[in-house]
């Protein structure tokens, strides 16, 4: 019991300082890297959240996209309209898309495999058209999301894009915190025993519906919050911010990461990332024609996907540990 | 009067095209079970080939059954050299349900990319070889052209035609047998996987078929993100789902279902709101049926 204590102050350490070193680091890099920073932050976010629902509770979501549309039009109409603080909109984010994501668990719950995938896959399809049905939802254009200027006490020279990923690396953070202590909790181990062996885990008291229900709630509230945080660093919400691609692009990283532990987060979020920087050095270094310029960013991402797939399906972090276990 | 008819033959029309889509992913499932996103990147590919010939011989169709068979040749290779290391590689440990979807979706992005690079982002054309415009009736004019009468045509005889070769040939049983067990299906002699590499094969031209019919049906042009492709990526999808991924005759059922409903709410509610609605209808079917229409009892799980 007094080594597990220790072991939590550790990581809470461990948080903090990397928190120190963000912040060190948000000062020494330009604009644009800060910025890109902002967005790792919001991939941290919402690669987590698939990996909590894929990798614990064994169900599979290709919709994702579309539960950060909702956390994100729910920010959005909060500070719109209410004038919320941003903190309360985020929080409204959260509550938003995880009162939407209880009402589609209790659905998924029912489904397995393909036809869940069929499912998610659907929503990320036809919930962001709805945007052009009802006008208060701005229609194509979508809503503006501005979180406002940073405050003057830090300064004149501190920009926009500094102020953002101050906000998105501190709400990842805390989200990283909230969720590790979470999946190292009673409800972490009942949803992977539900995954692994549900029989057994019925036979053992576990309510399986119940469970999985609770892993999508709470799954759709971190996928709104990553939501929240992508309308923030594109200023506002439109159907076009939250694409069929958006919902591939967050299971490709979930599984660059490595789906069943929440360690390698980074890796997938950092990789979605930078594949088109690198891609885009490379064509320039080679000068490569217009067709090799659009394409390779997406051949290389689903190229590294297949090659993940094929050699290490339980992702990098896992294939490291078993490799020492040995 | 007319609008309801006509609206019923739209939807015939586009549930047809779909129904082709729902059953290649059928026999994908049924032959591998995998659920094969690619279909739709694959059938994209196709339909460039189709448009290269085109380009060379001038004949839709000279084009149609070339696409055909460069699905099948697409998907066979695809099979081979990908989804053999995957099933070998990957058949077990926690998230093995999950890799070959995700697999799939890799397919997709790399077929597009591949598309992308041979033939650029720009908008090619297919003109339709036979003509788009309306059958008259008296004065009016009613929703189904000799091209759309052709669509409805061809996939009757294709959809007739993959059944026959499902239900009642060897083959068919052989598919049907080294899905549901693939060990069985060795020690009975079936070389399993050739079989999985013909199944394959076999939606990969059913996939061609669908791209090339699909972009006539549409606006006739062709590009990389084309809206029709991910129309026929989602709604063949959904389709197959809404159906049961284990019946072909689910499979078409749930196609023109899904077909009628989206040229009603087209037609009398609203464009913006068909994606929603397909979601809407998938769920109401899965929330009564988990399995889809057509659906076994529960226990096997092969």
């Amino acid at each position: 019991m007094h080594k597990l204590k220790s072991n939590n102050l550790l990581r809470l350490i461990g948080f903090v300082v990397f928190g120190f070193f963000l912040f060190y680091l948000s000062n020494a890099i330009d604009e644009l890297r800060v910025y890109q920073g902002a967005t790792v932050a919001m991939y941290v976010v919402a690669i987590s959240s698939i990996i909590l629902l894929t990798g614990y509770s064994g169900q599979v979501s290709l919709g994702h996209g579309a539960l950060l549309a909702v956390g994100g039009y729910g920010a959005a109409l909060l500070r719109n309209n209410l004038h919320a603080p941003v903190w309360l909109s985020f929080a409204g984010a959260v509550l938003v898309a995880a009162l939407f994501g209880s009402l589609l668990g209790v659905t998924a719950a029912r489904l397995s495999g393909p036809y869940l995938a069929g499912t998610t896959l659907a929503l990320a399809v036809g919930l962001p058209s709805i945007a052009n049905q009802f006008k208060f939802l701005g229609g194509e254009q979508g809503l503006i999301f501005d979180i406002g200027l940073p405050p003057a006490s830090l300064g004149e020279t501190f920009s926009q894009y500094k102020w953002f990923f101050w906000i998105a690396a501190l709400t990842a953070l805390i989200a990283m915190w909230w969720l590790q202590n979470l999946l190292r909790s009673r409800y972490g181990r009942t949803w992977r025993a539900v995954r692994t062996q549900s029989v057994a885990a019925e036979l053992a008291g576990i309510n399986t519906a119940r469970s999985k229900v609770l892993a999508f709630t709470v799954s759709a509230g971190l996928a709104g919050l990553a939501g929240a945080l992508l309308s923030m660093t594109i200023s506002t919400v439109s159907p076009s911010a939250f694409p069929l691609s958006l919902s591939f692009a967050l299971a490709t990283g979930a599984v660059l990461s490595g789906v069943t532990t929440l360690g390698g987060v980074m890796i997938g979020a950092v990789t979605l990332v930078a594949i088109p920087e690198i891609a885009d050095a490379f064509t320039q270094r080679i000068g490569a024609s217009e067709n090799v310029t659009a394409n390779l960013p997406g051949l290389m991402v689903s190229g590294l996907l297949i090659v993940v797939v094929l050699f290490v399906p339980n992702g990098p972090v896992e294939q490291f540990r078993n490799r020492r276990k040995k | 009067m007319i609008q309801i008819l006509n609206t019923v033959l739209i939807g015939i029309t586009a549930g047809s095209i779909y129904s082709l889509m729902a059953i290649a992913m059928v026999l994908v499932w049924r032959s591998t079970r995998v659920v094969n996103f690619a279909q739709a990147g694959m059938a994209l590919l196709s339909t460039y080939f189709g448009y290269e010939v085109i380009q060379i011989s001038g004949s839709y169709w000279i084009a149609l059954p070339v696409a055909m068979i460069g699905g099948a040749v697409v998907a066979s290779i695809i099979e081979l050299v990908i989804m053999r290391l995957l099933l070998k590689h990957s058949s077990q440990g926690a998230i093995a349900s999950i890799t070959p979807i995700i697999a799939t979706l890799g397919l997709l992005g790399l077929i597009k990319s591949v598309i992308g690079y041979f033939w650029g982002n720009q908008d090619r054309t297919i003109v339709s070889p036979l003509s788009n415009v309306g059958f008259t009736f008296g004065t009016n004019t009613l929703a189904i052209s000799p091209m759309k009468l052709f669509i409805i045509i061809a996939i009757l005889v294709l959809v007739l035609s993959l059944t026959f070769i499902f239900q009642r040939t060897n083959l068919g049983l052989a598919l049907r047998a080294s899905a549901y067990s693939p060990e069985i299906s060795r020690l009975a002699g079936i070389k399993v996987d050739l079989v999985r590499t013909i199944g394959w094969a076999l939606a990969g031209a059913a996939g061609g078929v669908a791209g090339m019919l699909q972009t006539a049906n549409g606006t006739g042009t062709l590009s990389p993100d084309s809206l029709e492709f991910s129309l026929l990526l989602a709604f063949g999808f959904i389709a197959a789902v809404i159906g049961g991924l284990d019946s072909l005759i689910g499979a078409v059922l749930g196609a023109l279902v899904l077909g009628l409903v989206l040229a009603f709410v087209l037609t009398y509610v609203g464009g913006s709101l068909v994606f929603i609605t397909a979601f809407v209808l998938l769920l109401i079917i899965l929330l009564i049926r988990p399995g889809g229409i057509i659906s076994q009892k529960a226990g096997r799980r092969a």
